[in-house]
């Protein structure tokens, strides 16, 4: 864990997350291009490109600040909630919201506005809640945390004028699409990519590490949490919007244990602390769940027909994790990036530093 | 080099995990359709096939979706209808199948999951082309496949989401084979209100849920119309095991309400329920929607579901049951060596034959000619009662059955059509 980072040349500054950003959106638009016409695929691929976003947010506060957080399904559920009261139709508000409030029933923002309301609201909560959390570290911050996703949940519950309660929130216009989704990946890993190799993500790192000794430098832990935490659930409400502006369905189940363990998964999978990781560990997972789930169907390979087992992805995949686990303990990236040092070996030449 | 390894390594695990199945045990593992049938007799459709059919142009398969949540929270109820369902697909194939070509049912796992749903949606539609869905029993998943089937004009048939806004709410693609829980819901009230002459009752529900919201409010409402009085009204949370909280606000009620109406999403919650009531010393009549239809009910509540009267489709009974129950309960102990474990496995049988129907009434494999047949459905015969489509309506007009539970068995307590039932 106490490796120390390199710091990176100029050009390795640059050419990771444009490596990053380009592999990401060529990954979406290759597939676009394989099956042109196959929504389905499209489908896969869009929330794809959600959950890079959610899990690359996830990490900026659970991989580089060691504020292991397990209630950024909170800050999603706020976001999809939020921006969909926001966006909402106001013929469909009257039949599926009837009880708001005059001032929000007549409104109707569109995507961006209500998007960035939510996740504004979101950070706003994540300050307030931060201040007391972020005092935490370890496993404490984790509860806590969980406990903020519980508390989100029983709002969403019970909130039944503005949520609808346990029913299911219908009628939301899909406006996300690839190409917002495209947007949103390209910003959220450039902005964690900046933030993480700023002097003030140096510091998240140095916290991360050890606290006393980082604290000793004149780093204040509090601060350099808090604002980590702000941004990641920034981040993490605007990729609930995206995902409640594609699925234009969801219930308070949708954002709670269950999301939660699989961006955990996605996570640890693809290595704590490492963007790169981030983005292996969910396209991973979520092909996977995707190919698997395909092959529960059953299959005929020559004579052998091989019977439908519903619920065999699942195994499938929880064992692979444990082999992850097991085999890589810091997930398949750990805490490094893909990295072009052996650029500098090919092209002795080229301009550095 | 290591990571190299690695992924290799995961890889094979990941083949040596698809080649596996053979050996995984599984619940919901069925023979394949083209197998040999069992001696089953299949229940008639309603209308014999137009004589003037075209000569069928095409023998492929007609293929129909299915869409149930076989893992996650909505199993026990998905598993039992998926059965029934595929049951009915493999009667109707080996009776010759429909317009003379074999139904092909193309099932797929929600896992309980919104995204998971409409992948699965858009996949049957767009990847499979399948001609109509069949599928869900609960409305979460209804609407996340619903308004795809919608855009994509093929018709959807939910086999047990009971929620009766569920057509209005996606479109006129969207229709439910079971009855609305406003139509159970009236029958409880009136059923709790004639024959068990409760004046007052206790409203007890889950707000977990959109099911349980919902029974509780159509139910308030016949039952207060009816003049009933709502003593106390307290509610729970969809995970919650203990109910002592309830429990003794309800014992500090003087004089004490004559029933309890109890809307749960599971059988396992109402047998929890049920027990902790009787526990306690309360032995009055407990009341509730078609949630309780399980084999929990009575293997989690024991002896404390006595005097508790549930609203479902049909009575799963080998004895009690009519003629085409009794056959449905025989070629469903044939096909899986149990009889059905609830009324949803009936409901996911019905389905199927009623999508059957309209495609043999519809003559042809068209979307929109299979949706209107659908549509002009009436007096479709099945095993969880008649089905007719009023116009405009896409919910059922069916009777409701009471259930009452006697000595820990099922028995028939009355089959009843409400007088009236609250709007959607």
């Amino acid at each position: 864990m106490t490796q120390t980072k390199k710091s990176p040349t100029n050009i390795q500054n640059w050419i990771t997350p444009l490596f990053l950003i380009i592999s990401s959106l060529l990954v979406v638009t290759g597939i676009k291009l394989y099956a042109p016409y196959n929504p389905y695929v499209e489908r896969v691929i869009v929330v794809l490109g959600i959950n890079i976003i959610l899990v690359v947010a996830l990490n900026l506060s659970n991989g580089y600040t060691g504020v292991f957080s397990l209630g950024h399904v909170g800050f999603m559920a706020i976001g999809a909630y939020v921006s969909s009261i926001l966006s909402l139709a106001i013929e469909t508000k009257a039949t599926n919201l009837p009880d708001l409030p005059a001032w929000l029933a007549h409104v109707q923002l569109g995507f961006i506005p209500s998007l960035l309301i939510a996740g504004f609201l979101a950070a706003i909560i994540a300050f307030l809640i931060g201040i007391p959390l972020m005092r935490l570290s370890g496993h404490y911050v984790s509860v806590a945390t969980l406990g903020f996703l519980v508390i989100v949940h029983i709002v969403l519950i019970n909130w039944t004028q503005f949520t609808r309660g346990a029913r299911t929130f219908s009628g939301v216009i899909q406006y996300t699409n690839i190409w917002w989704v495209y947007f949103w990946i390209v910003l959220t890993i450039y902005l964690v990519w900046r933030i993480v190799h700023s002097p003030y993500g140096r510091a998240l790192i140095a916290v991360r590490e050890d606290s006393i000794a980082a604290q000793s430098m004149g780093i204040n832990i509090l601060r350099s949490r808090l604002l980590a935490f702000v941004i990641s659930a920034f981040l993490t409400a605007i990729g609930g919007g995206l995902m409640a502006h594609y699925l234009t369905s969801f219930s308070p189940a949708t954002f709670y244990f269950t999301a939660t363990f699989n961006y955990i998964i996605m996570l640890v999978v693809g290595g704590l602390g490492s963007i790169s990781g981030s983005i292996l560990g969910t396209t991973l997972v979520t092909f996977l769940s995707e190919i698997l789930r395909n092959a529960e169907l059953g299959m005929q390979i020559g004579h052998l027909k091989i019977p439908a087992v519903y619920g065999l992805s699942q195994i499938i995949l929880s064992i692979s994790f444990v082999l992850i686990v097991i085999l890589r303990r810091k997930g398949l990236m750990g805490d490094r990036e893909i990295d072009f040092t052996w650029l500098k070996r090919v092209f002795p030449n080229s301009p550095q530093t | 080099m290591k990571m190299k390894l690695f992924s290799l390594i995961l890889l094979f695990a990941l083949l040596a995990g698809c080649a596996a199945p053979t050996q995984a045990p599984s619940a919901t593992e069925a023979p394949a359709a083209t197998e040999a049938p069992a001696a089953t007799e299949a229940p008639a459709v309603t209308e014999a096939p137009a004589a003037t059919e075209a000569p069928a142009a095409s023998t492929e398969p007609i293929k129909i979706g299915g869409t149930y949540n076989l893992t996650g929270a909505m199993a026990s109820l998905d598993v039992p209808a998926s059965k029934g369902s595929k049951l009915a697909v493999k009667e109707i194939n080996a009776a010759g199948g429909v317009l003379g070509r074999q139904i092909d049912y193309i099932l797929y796992d929600g896992k309980t999951d919104s995204a998971t749903n409409g992948n699965i949606a858009t996949q049957l539609v767009t990847s499979d082309k399948v001609v109509a869905i069949v599928g869900n029993t609960d409305s979460d998943s209804a609407l996340a496949i619903g308004p795809i089937a919608q855009k994509a004009g093929i018709p959807y048939l939910t086999a047990g989401a009971t929620s009766p806004k569920l057509p209005d709410q996606v479109g006129d693609f969207m229709f439910l084979a079971p009855f609305g829980d406003n139509v159970q819901a009236a029958a409880g009230a009136e059923f709790m209100w004639n024959k068990l002459s409760c004046k007052t009752s206790w409203l007890f529900w889950d707000k977990g849920a959109e099911y349980t919201t919902l029974l509780a409010k159509y139910w308030r409402e016949r039952y207060e119309e009816l003049g009933g009085k709502i003593v106390l009204e307290d509610t729970y949370t969809q995970g919650d095991t203990d109910f002592s909280a309830q429990i003794t606000r309800l014992k500090a009620q003087n004089p004490m309400p004559d029933c309890l109406y109890v809307a749960s999403l599971q059988a396992s919650d109402a047998g929890a329920i049920a027990k902790q009531l009787r526990d306690a010393g309360i032995t009055l009549p407990m009341v509730g929607g078609d949630g309780y239809d399980g084999p929990e009910l009575v293997g989690v509540g024991g002896s404390g579901a006595e005097n508790v009267y549930f609203t479902t489709h049909a009575l799963i009974s080998a004895d009690k049951g009519t003629d085409k129950m009794k056959a449905f309960i025989k070629a469903y102990n044939a096909e899986y060596g149990n009889d059905p474990e609830s009324a949803f496995a009936a409901l996911g049988y019905d389905a199927i034959y009623l999508m059957a129907d309209a495609i043999k009434r519809a003559g042809s494999t068209d979307p929109k000619a299979i949706r209107d047949a659908l549509a002009a459905t009436s007096g479709f015969e099945g095993v969880t009662g008649t089905v007719t489509y009023q116009p405009g309506i896409r919910v059922p007009q069916k009777s409701v059955t009471i259930i009452a539970i006697v000595n820990g068995q099922y028995t028939l307590g009355a089959e009843v059509t409400p007088e009236k039932v609250p709007a959607p």
